[in-house]
């Protein structure tokens, strides 16, 4: 009974390979999270350094309050299954499970022979750690027996027992335990397919009695469904998402996810996107169909792949691609398949085609299409039929990166504008262009971020249509003018009229394709390294104080040293062992806020200051780099930055494994 | 067409036939000597040597000799002596060798595999390379003559986790998960050693017994050095190789025969208490193979 929480976790082993790559989760108490991808994907070792039986490389795990990184397993309260079951073979059943308790010691108050209270000089209770008395474990393990079903073979040996009845026991021994939190390693890949169903949802069950946090680990995506509250997506060390089962479905992150979750596999097929005023044109490749959808479909797209070049993956699953022909007769979005071959699953249909005329719909490739017919089909292999697709479940995938591009929480607005004049207009409203951005009069594209739109403030007034949660953060979208905009924000917000704020140092314009104001930076780099040095400090030697030479830390950012807390050393020094956390280089991320104007620091020099209406950054060379440093006076000439050394995030240079 | 072919119960039937005949040689091979040596220690007669197999006159009295008539040779004695250091050594070593494979084969350590290889390449020079300045060293801390008997067990045990090789293939047959599960459960990894590996561990426990005993029970050279003539301190080995000095070997050949025959006893006996276990796995129904 506790909540988790993975902040930055990295694996990596002395060969350099990363098993576990920046895996961050909050894990809220009697969650049923399940940790799922392809075999190699780092799923397994991420809950074994839950477990505490590997050692994390980086980042910090929390179980509960306490910070459990360096704990060993059988003090962090946790219990696991494993896939192999892992029973003492010498012992019996009934040992099996007490081992545990037998070896656990419980807070009691110290008491006499006859269990009478023996109270101390005050009159309070000794506080000590017992043993569990024969009938307490006694009790316990029959209890846990009865809720398993294993009553009867409690005097038997793991060898005369079959594969489900063995993975009972090991469920038995941990829950026994009374564990804060429940791990479970693939228990379930070494029963047959009926024992399987069968203890998927006795485990189930097992969660709602226990009311415990279960992780599960699993490569089979339909336990990971049917199971989870949340799934995680792993691939390559790299979680790919987190979400809940119906979310992993109905928005999937990347094209990985869309393709690992759902049955029959979801269809993917090439093509671009062309946007013409209010319409996007979505062309097929290898193939002549192509439809026409309106833009407000779109809206949550990047911009930069509706110009008919950028290559994307358009994912439709099978169910949303119809061939009855009153949903074909009534759709817009049609295309042509010639269909090869169907399997007759009972309750459905699967028709398999392809979209491309040549294309023979048995291999998986971009053309091939796998529709889902309920009903009676009567189609003959070679036929050429009329498919409706439902666009409205599209899902769009970058082809390099096979990211969604119709991401949940879109990243930007983008709006035609006019700057004239020192002003800015679009969508009836108009803006005052800050000293700093400086672009000649015309038509731009605007892209706004997001997140630089907030309520409040006075630069226009909108109609929120409606505020959505994803992850803990809420979308608002809401109308300007004609247009449907998105904001993101870390509060809820009531439908209706509303003041927005618009932070016009994150907007970016675009002209003929090319970037005419081009957005502020949110992070400023530096690199350096870590340093230690003996002091001379004064040290309380019991009692007296005394002048002794001290081992400090100190961090080398670019040209200047500044010491550091030794919190911030021993995480460096864990995370990259004590050789190279003195030698490697580091890098440093922090805020234009995080920066300030002092006596000492890094040594730069101030260019400008870049007046953003409401705020004032000013421009400073570091070297090469430019980083941006709040201000409100005047700057110039040669100038030291100070960082926050707290606030600082620090990444390894070498693995890119971020530290802090 | 049919084609002529060998029965294959035939075949199989011709192939057993002749594995036994080699097989029933071969042990008669290895009992004779044996054999031979029991016959002579019933032997009547003096003498080294005689020209017929079976004794003129059957007799006890070599065996009663050995532990009456200690004036000259004091068999008794040497086979205690023999018999507390077989065992000591045979306790410390076994577990030392138990635990450092154990510790071998579980934990990851820097320079781990190095050091295997090492220990492998120093155990493979034979042990009296280092005789003389292992000598030294004992006559210099006082262990040799009469304190001969601690010089001995140190220097049996010395190179104990040198024989790590074996029982570290076995360990690595016992599944890590099992640890991780007694760790999980609240074991250290004193308790997971004792209480699931050992238990389990029987067969190589039994080998490590039986090669930790039998060493120590007939070797020769590191007794004779550190006894250093001294009678009273020799084990059976050096102890009976006195009688099969030229002088000696006439009259106590008989005798010299008796007290191989009691040598090789504590083995059997020990072989045939343990040999239950060499052959039993113990493994069955933990993990899933």
């Amino acid at each position: 009974m506790a909540e988790l929480s993975l902040k930055h976790i990295y694996k990596v082993y002395p060969n350099g390979t990363k098993a576990v790559n920046d895996f961050n989760m909050e894990i809220a108490d009697k969650e049923f999270i399940v940790f799922v991808g392809p075999s190699g994907c780092g799923k397994s070792t991420t809950l074994r350094m839950i477990a505490g039986l590997e050692d994390i490389t980086a980042g910090e795990l929390k179980i509960g309050e306490n910070v459990v990184n360096d704990m060993e397993p059988k003090d962090r309260d946790i219990a696991m299954v494993f896939q192999n079951y892992a029973l003492y073979p010498h012992m019996t059943v009934f040992e099996n499970i007490a081992f545990g308790l037998r070896l656990r010691r419980v807070p009691d108050i110290m008491r006499d022979k006859n269990g009478n209270r023996v109270l101390d000089k005050n009159g309070k209770e000794i506080p000590v750690m017992r043993k569990y008395s024969h009938k307490e474990i006694n009790d316990k393990v029959t209890e846990a027996a009865e809720i398993l079903g294993i009553t009867e073979y409690l005097g038997k040996k793991p060898k005369e027992m079959s594969g489900g009845q063995r993975q009972r026991v090991s469920l038995g021994r941990a829950i026994v335990r009374e564990p804060k939190v429940m791990l479970l390693d693939e228990p379930l890949s070494n029963l047959d397919a009926k024992l399987r169903t069968q203890m998927r949802s006795e485990i189930a069950k097992l969660h709602a009695k226990l009311q415990t946090t279960f992780i599960y680990v699993t490569h089979d995506q339909i336990e990971a469904m049917t199971m989870g509250t949340r799934i995680v997506v792993m691939k390559d060390g790299f979680v790919q998402q987190i979400d809940s089962p119906k979310n992993l479905y109905n928005y999937p992150g990347n094209k990985f996810v869309a393709g690992f979750i759902g049955t029959p596999q979801m269809n993917f097929f090439e093509g671009t996107l062309l946007k013409r005023g209010e319409e996007v044109d979505i062309n097929f490749e290898y193939s002549d169909a192509k439809i026409t959808v309106p833009y407000s479909m779109m809206y949550k797209a990047k911009p930069s792949y509706l110009n008919g070049k950028s290559k994307v993956y358009i994912g439709l699953r099978a169910e949303h691609v119809s061939i009855n022909p009153e949903v074909v007769k009534a759709s817009k979005t049609k295309i042509k398949v010639r269909v090869s071959h169907k399997e007759d699953l009972g309750n459905q249909t699967l028709v398999y085609g392809d979209i491309n005329m040549q294309g023979d719909g048995y291999t998986e490739s971009s053309t091939r299409i796998i529709i889902n017919a309920d009903g009676n089909v009567d189609f003959k292999a070679g036929d050429v039929v009329d498919a409706a697709l439902d666009i409205s479940k599209v899902h769009l995938f970058d082809k390099e990166t096979e990211v969604s591009i119709l991401p949940r929480i879109p990243e930007f607005n983008y709006i035609d504008c006019s700057v004239k004049e020192g002003k800015i207009t679009f969508l009836g409203t108009e803006l005052n262009i800050p000293p700093a951005i400086n672009c000649a009069d015309g038509k731009y594209e605007l892209l706004i971020p997001t997140d630089a739109i907030s309520l409040g403030g006075k630069d226009a007034v909108v109609t929120v249509a409606d505020c959505e949660e994803i992850n803990g953060k809420y979308v608002i979208s809401f109308e300007l003018g004609e247009r449907r905009m998105f904001a993101v924000s870390d509060e809820a917000v009531k439908k209706g009229k509303a003041n927005i704020n618009m932070d016009l140092k994150k907007i970016s314009l675009i002209q003929n394709g090319e970037t005419a104001v081009e957005a502020m930076p949110e992070l400023i780099k530096f690199e350096g390294k870590l340093i230690k040095n003996k002091v001379v400090d004064s040290v309380e030697v019991n009692g007296v104080m005394k002048k002794k030479k001290v081992v400090k830390f100190f961090l080398e950012i670019e040209d200047c040293v500044l010491p550091c807390s030794d919190a911030i050393a021993l995480k460096l020094i864990s995370a990259m062992g004590v050789k190279k956390a003195f030698n490697e280089k580091l890098i440093y991320e922090c805020t234009p806020y995080d920066l300030t104007f002092a006596e000492d620091g890094i040594s730069a020099e101030a260019e400008c200051v870049q007046n953003y209406g409401r705020e004032k950054f000013a421009v400073c060379k570091v070297g090469e780099k430019t980083a941006y440093v709040y201000c409100n006076g005047e700057v110039s000439g040669a100038v030291k930055l100070l960082p926050d050394v707290e606030k600082l995030s620090i990444i390894q240079a070498a693995h890119n494994i971020r530290i802090i | 067409m049919t084609k002529k072919f060998r029965s294959k119960k035939g075949a199989e039937r011709t192939a057993n036939a002749a594995i036994y005949i080699i097989l029933t040689i071969i042990s008669i091979v290895w009992l004779l000597p044996f054999c031979y040596l029991l016959i002579q220690s019933l032997r009547g007669e003096t003498g080294s040597s005689t020209l017929y197999f079976w004794p003129k006159e059957w007799t006890f009295n070599n065996y009663i000799k050995l532990f009456t008539d200690t004036s000259i040779y004091n068999f008794p004695r040497w086979y205690g002596t023999t018999l507390l250091i077989s065992i000591v050594v045979t306790v410390i070593q076994s577990m030392i060798t138990l635990i450092t494979s154990y510790a071998l084969s579980r934990l990851r350590f820097k320079m781990r595999k190095p050091l295997m290889n090492l220990m492998l390449v120093l155990g493979m020079f034979p042990g009296f390379m280092s005789m003389t300045a292992v000598y030294f060293i004992l006559k210099l801390v006082g262990l040799t003559q009469n304190m001969g008997l601690v010089g001995l067990i140190l220097v049996y045990v010395a190179s104990s986790c040198m024989g790590y090789y074996i029982s570290k293939g076995f360990f690595d047959t016992i599944p890590k998960s099992l640890d991780e599960a007694a760790r999980i459960d609240g074991a250290s990894r004193q308790v997971v050693f004792f209480k699931i590996i050992l238990p389990l561990a029987k067969p190589i426990i039994i080998y490590t017994v039986l090669t930790a005993f039998m060493a120590p029970w007939g070797e020769y050279m590191f007794a004779s050095l550190i006894a250093n003539g001294s009678q009273e301190n020799f084990n059976v080995a050096v102890g009976l190789w006195q009688m099969l000095q030229r002088e000696t070997k006439q009259q106590y050949f008989t005798r010299f025969c008796a007290a191989s025959v009691l040598i090789s006893i504590p083995i059997t006996v020990l072989f045939f208490c343990l040999q239950r276990y060499y052959v039993q796995g113990v493994t069955g129904g933990s993990v899933k193979g």
